[in-house]
């Protein structure tokens, strides 16, 4: 398998090619509603549908954004579909193996092309009137063809396509802009912490059973930065949860809530935190007998299998989060300002025997699917979170961010900077990061040169 | 063994309800809350909650356990035990008899260790 960062695309000329340079929307300048070293954060970035459109444009149409794992591609014309921000995308395997990204948008009158949740076809015919196109994109039978004028150009008329597709270790990102960043620089220190989850068995991941999805109230960034930042909600917000896991008649235990722990915090936005113990251990019982720790210790060295390779939390800027000790990898799909649609895959390692794996699916569902008992808990206060932002001085009232200021150091065991397990650091240079993106100008904000030949 | 403490009679503290013995009274550095159960009895524990700093004399007895009035934590009147999160320490017990119409409470005497 390879993918489009193997054979770049060009960005589509069709992409704003109607709009003249007076027609861009006004840019909000929010320097002034994110401080970031000080820790507070104006509650109107998380309801302003101006600042959601702005996010459009400059978090999510520029930013490496999770599309689906490699194992849900084995034969050319598998595809599945998700979306990137607000825009739908197919992702499928082409014929020479090479999974791409298109718009799924039929070119003609805009309808959805391609309907289906995932599945395998040999071309993506439209609905409405028939357009239809091949796996690489290319518009290949219009109905009706010899009714269109005589420099009709197929060519020009294929699928819009995501022109940068990377893979990191099973994770597949798209990206808009042809000319970021590589993935794994963009990445950074965070490959230490995913290599924890991802790199566990030498054949690597897979994702089993389908994609659960559901819709929550409540803005995309309040899940986003939870992953990133905040084991401090644990004890409070899953107290109930805690005890019916904890071992029956042994009570509330204080190593849960005085664990140890670090939280790693990136400057492109990313973070995760972990405690950390010499016993740390998988929860699932099958999962945990299934591990040769001592070989997991060779393989990802002490620090990893310590602290971030089993309990612990995770995101990916802007939108990809993780539980490692339950195998849940999500996307925060953001739905206007007040709404997320929650996309959770069960990742497994390819080696685990089956039974194994459904003890980690089954112990998934029990806590983090969508009626999980921890789940439903952080569901339930993003969304009353929400719910109360509407009002004037509600919504005027900044949010404190300030746990663990100046806590962030080189620790000398995990790499980049670290914080103390129960802090606001990541969640701090969350916002840094999203504040600097949505401050500068997007590739989509620079005048296009005009392509030879071409009259405009 | 410590001298008992007379803190008043039955009737001054409402079953379902906890008085509080400062610790310039007691004796033991920290306040002490003495509790009447809906078993018709009294009990006392150190009042500061063990989880952060709330009066456990202020919270909600139920039977013979009392909830923490913030962060709702349970601890057992009779042995102190952290019933549920987010407690996980038991709170110190007192010796409490009742003598006639007096109760009498005996600061830093554990009920647990007796």
């Amino acid at each position: 398998m390879s993918t489009t960062d193997s054979c770049p695309s060009e960005a589509n000329a069709a992409i704003g090619k109607m709009r003249g340079s007076e027609h861009g929307p006004k840019n909000i300048d929010v320097s002034a509603l994110v401080d970031a070293e000080g820790g507070l954060i104006d509650r109107s970035i998380y309801t302003d549908p101006g600042i959601y459109d702005q996010e459009m444009r400059r978090i999510f149409a520029r930013s490496w954004l999770f599309l689906a794992h490699a194992s849900q591609f084995k034969k050319p014309g598998d595809f599945f579909t998700t979306f990137m921000g607000q825009d739908p995308v197919i992702v499928t395997m082409d014929k020479t193996k090479t999974i791409r990204a298109y718009l799924n948008s039929c070119r003609h009158r805009g309808m959805r092309l391609c309907r289906a949740d995932a599945g395998a076809t040999k071309m993506f015919t439209c609905t409405y009137h028939g357009w239809s196109f091949d796996l690489a994109g290319a518009l290949q039978t219009v109905p009706n063809e010899k009714a269109y004028p005589e420099d009709f150009d197929k060519k020009q008329w294929g699928l819009i396509e995501v022109p940068r597709v990377a893979e990191y270790k099973g994770l597949l990102f798209g990206n808009w802009d042809k000319d970021a960043e590589d993935l794994e620089e963009t990445l950074g220190d965070m490959r230490y912490y995913l290599d924890a989850m991802l790199d566990r068995d030498p054949e690597g991941t897979e994702v089993i059973g389908g994609v659960m999805k559901w819709e929550l109230e409540g803005n995309w960034k309040l899940a986003a930065e939870q992953f990133a930042t905040d084991w401090y909600h644990v004890n409070m917000s899953h107290a109930s949860a805690l005890m019916v896991m904890s071992p029956t008649g042994k009570g509330p235990k204080a190593e849960i809530v005085a664990t140890p722990g670090r939280q790693f915090l990136s400057p492109n936005g990313h973070g995760a935190g972990f405690p950390t113990h010499p016993k740390s251990r998988f929860d699932a019982q099958a999962v945990h007998e299934h591990y040769d720790y001592d070989a997991l210790r060779e393989r990802l060295g002490d620090a990893a299998v310590e602290g971030p390779m089993t309990t612990g939390h995770a995101t990916v800027f802007p939108s990809f989060s993780y539980l490692p000790v339950n195998g849940s990898i999500r996307i925060w799909h953001p739905k206007g300002p007040n709404k997320i649609e929650v996309w959770a895959w069960i990742l497994v390692d390819k080696s685990m025997p089956e039974d194994v794996k459904d003890a980690q699916r089954l112990y998934n569902l029990r806590t983090f699917g969508p009626s999980g008992i921890f789940e439903a808990d952080d569901g339930e206060n993003w969304s009353e979170i929400q719910a109360v932002s509407g009002g004037f001085v509600t919504n005027s009232v900044p949010l404190n961010f300030q746990m663990g200021i100046g806590s962030e150091r080189e620790d000398g065991v995990y790499p980049g900077q670290t914080s103390e397990l129960y802090s606001d650091a990541a969640g701090r240079s969350f916002y840094r990061h999203w504040a600097e993106l949505m401050n500068t100008p997007a590739w989509h904000e620079r005048p296009a040169p005009a392509p030879a030949g071409e009259s405009a | 063994m410590s001298e008992a403490i007379n803190i008043g009679t039955i009737d001054d503290i409402d079953e379902g309800e906890a008085k509080v013995i400062p610790a310039e009274e007691n004796g033991t550095g920290e306040d002490i809350a003495v509790f009447h159960a809906e078993d018709g009895n009294f009990y006392a524990l150190d009042d500061t909650c063990t989880h952060e700093t709330a009066s456990l004399a202020d919270g909600w007895i139920e039977g013979t356990e009392v909830e923490c009035p913030v962060h709702s934590a349970k601890f057992c009147l009779k042995s102190g035990t952290a019933l549920c999160m987010p407690a996980t320490l038991a709170a110190r017990t007192h010796k409490v008899e009742v003598s006639g119409n007096d109760v009498l409470l005996y600061p830093a005497v554990s009920v647990v260790d007796a």
